[in-house]
């Protein structure tokens, strides 16, 4: 009797509610750069590199998922939009420089499955702010682990040590 | 023995030598075909060696090999097995569960899952714990690897660094074909159902919540209530109520690791249960471990870790009508090592020492070693 009860509140619920859809997340985008900066209006750019600076970057790291973000002429800081690997599934994170190539914010804009979703915690993301492409990240030493979320962690940090590196290499390429 | 250890490390090293770098690139391929959909393949696997202190022969033992399929249909269903062979010929289904991503802080649950009690019942692979062995608080007072038959919720609340999970399961079988299954050494173990064609007469309410905002520690509180299952409601005393609570706690700090458990289970109606069956459950049992270890860091993603843990675990910390029995009464104290040699590969070793409360009883000595693989 309980369960049917249980299971009809839930089918309920259910039809309330959705996740992200590309669109959303296009949104959910919007809405942090706008956060960051204060903004209400601005323009995205996507930065363009020369195959041959493609083959230097990490391999994980798609440069066209790398953007400026400007308001008119001016350039105000940068975006990078990733994937990375939990225990069964990807999630999706975002990363948003300062026009200093300093980390501004980190934000996980998707997380897909039921393990490891610790990592979404804001407290913990707030530790990558302020790293710069001169910071190497490393597990337990200049990184805190979530006990019980080990392979989001550890995952999480290795993507954004790749983007540290890219945007390294990106400045010393002067793209940007 | 300890010759053939001596080999078998030796041999280890010069295959450890050219160990790969940087597992994680790699981690993504565990979802085969694209981001959208597709089938993900994982697994572990526990090899051990246990010689007990005088003249018994050893044992070895692949005490248990998991393969997890998992098949993701979109961004919001999946289904997740685990399918376990224990000692090589023993077959169970660990987890068979559906998930359906309500949003991004609801996940529904239902099917074969694991009760979240303590640490170990949930995470149990053993790359993630120390000891050859799972703690025995996690064997006698949480009957690891504790799955049931259900339908739930889990998410976290990322705002408030917590997780929760709810459940409802069917619970412990306590019994069938006239006669009792639970009894005093191993209290509710004996009375998992595993889903095998399970019995259901009672729900039980199954719930956790962990707290991860203090960085590098968790805290978790566990509880799970309800009443055993019977094949005949009509048989008065074939029933125990059953309430457990469990707290937990894991702390890193760098390379220091330290965590502790606690659980204590209250049955209800034990009397009757143990009239009517000849059986001897106790109506309290108990159990605490602590755990200090420190990750000494080698080459490579390489780890050296030295842990010494405390475990003291009672199934008759009371009774009702029955005389409790000392020699379920029981501390221990294991200390060893493991060898990580890869993110998902670990040597471990380790000694025993069990001690029960029975005045002038010997202690039982253990040497432990095994191969733990988490993949």
């Amino acid at each position: 009797m309980i369960i049917q009860k249980f299971t009809v509140v839930f089918l309920a619920f259910l039809l309330f509610n959705n996740i992200p859809s590309s669109k959303k997340i296009d949104k959910l985008i919007n809405e942090e750069i706008k956060n960051v900066f204060q903004l209400e209006i601005f323009q995205k750019e996507n930065i363009e590199a020369s195959e041959e600076l493609k083959s230097m970057l990490p391999k994980n790291f798609d440069v066209s998922n790398f953007n400026k973000v400007k308001n008119g002429d001016a350039n105000i800081g940068f975006y990078y939009v990733g994937k990375a690997f939990g225990k069964v599934d990807y999630f999706d994170f975002i990363v948003i420089f300062d026009n200093d190539l300093i980390v501004e914010k980190i934000k996980i804009l998707v997380y897909r499955e039921d393990h490891g979703g610790e990592i979404r915690s804001k407290r913990w993301l707030k530790q990558f702010i302020g790293k710069t492409f001169e910071n190497e990240l490393i597990y337990s030493k200049n990184v805190v682990g979530i006990s019980g979320a080990t392979l989001s962690v550890k995952s999480m940090t290795f993507a954004i040590n790749n983007v540290l590196k890219s945007v390294g290499v990106l400045h010393k390429n002067k793209i940007i | 023995m300890k010759k053939l250890i001596l080999i078998t490390t030796l041999l280890i090293v010069s295959i450890v030598v050219n160990a790969q770098e940087n597992s994680q690139e790699n981690a993504g391929q565990k979802l085969l075909s694209n981001n959208t959909n597709g089938v993900t393949i994982g697994g572990y696997a526990q090899i051990d060696y246990n010689e007990k202190d005088g003249h018994d022969a050893g044992k070895l033992d692949v005490h248990r090999l998991v393969m997890l399929v998992g098949y993701k249909f979109n961004d919001k269903v999946s289904f997740l097995t685990e399918i376990e062979l224990e000692h090589v010929k023993e077959v169970y289904v660990e987890q068979a569960y559906i998930k359906y991503k309500a949003n991004e802080n609801l996940n529904v649950l239902a099917g074969l899952m694991l009760v979240p009690m303590g640490i170990i019942n949930e995470f149990h692979e053993p790359t993630t714990y120390n000891g050859v062995e799972r703690p025995n608080v996690d064997k006698y007072i949480v009957p690891t690897t504790w799955r049931e038959m259900g339908i739930g919720v889990s998410g976290n609340l990322s705002e408030a660094s917590l997780k929760y999970q709810a459940y409802i399961f069917n619970g412990f079988k306590s019994f069938a074909d006239g006669a009792g299954v639970l009894r005093g050494s191993d209290g509710l173990r004996k009375g998992r159902q595993k889903g095998a064609e399970s019995v259901i007469s009672n729900a039980n309410l199954s719930a956790k919540v962990d707290y991860y905002g203090i960085a590098g520690l968790r805290l978790g509180l566990s509880g799970y209530f309800g009443k055993t299952q019977t094949d005949d409601t009509h048989i008065e005393g074939s029933q125990v109520g059953v309430s457990m609570i469990g707290l937990d706690a894991r702390y890193k700090y760098q390379n220091l690791e330290l965590r502790g458990q606690y659980i204590t289970t209250s049955l209800k109606d034990t009397e009757d249960y143990n009239v009517l069956s000849g059986k001897d459950l106790g109506s309290k049992l108990n159990g605490f471990y602590t755990e200090l270890a420190y990750n000494f860091d080698l080459k490579g993603e390489e780890k050296l870790t030295p842990f010494i843990r405390y475990e003291k675990y009672n199934t008759h910390a009371e009774t009702e009508g029955i005389v409790a029995n000392e020699t379920f009464d029981k501390d221990e104290v294991l200390v060893g090592l493991s060898w990580k040699v890869a993110e998902g590969a670990a040597f471990k070793a380790d000694y025993q020492i069990v001690n029960n409360a029975v005045s002038g009883s010997d202690s039982e000595k253990t040497f432990n070693a095994g191969i733990a693989i988490w993949f």
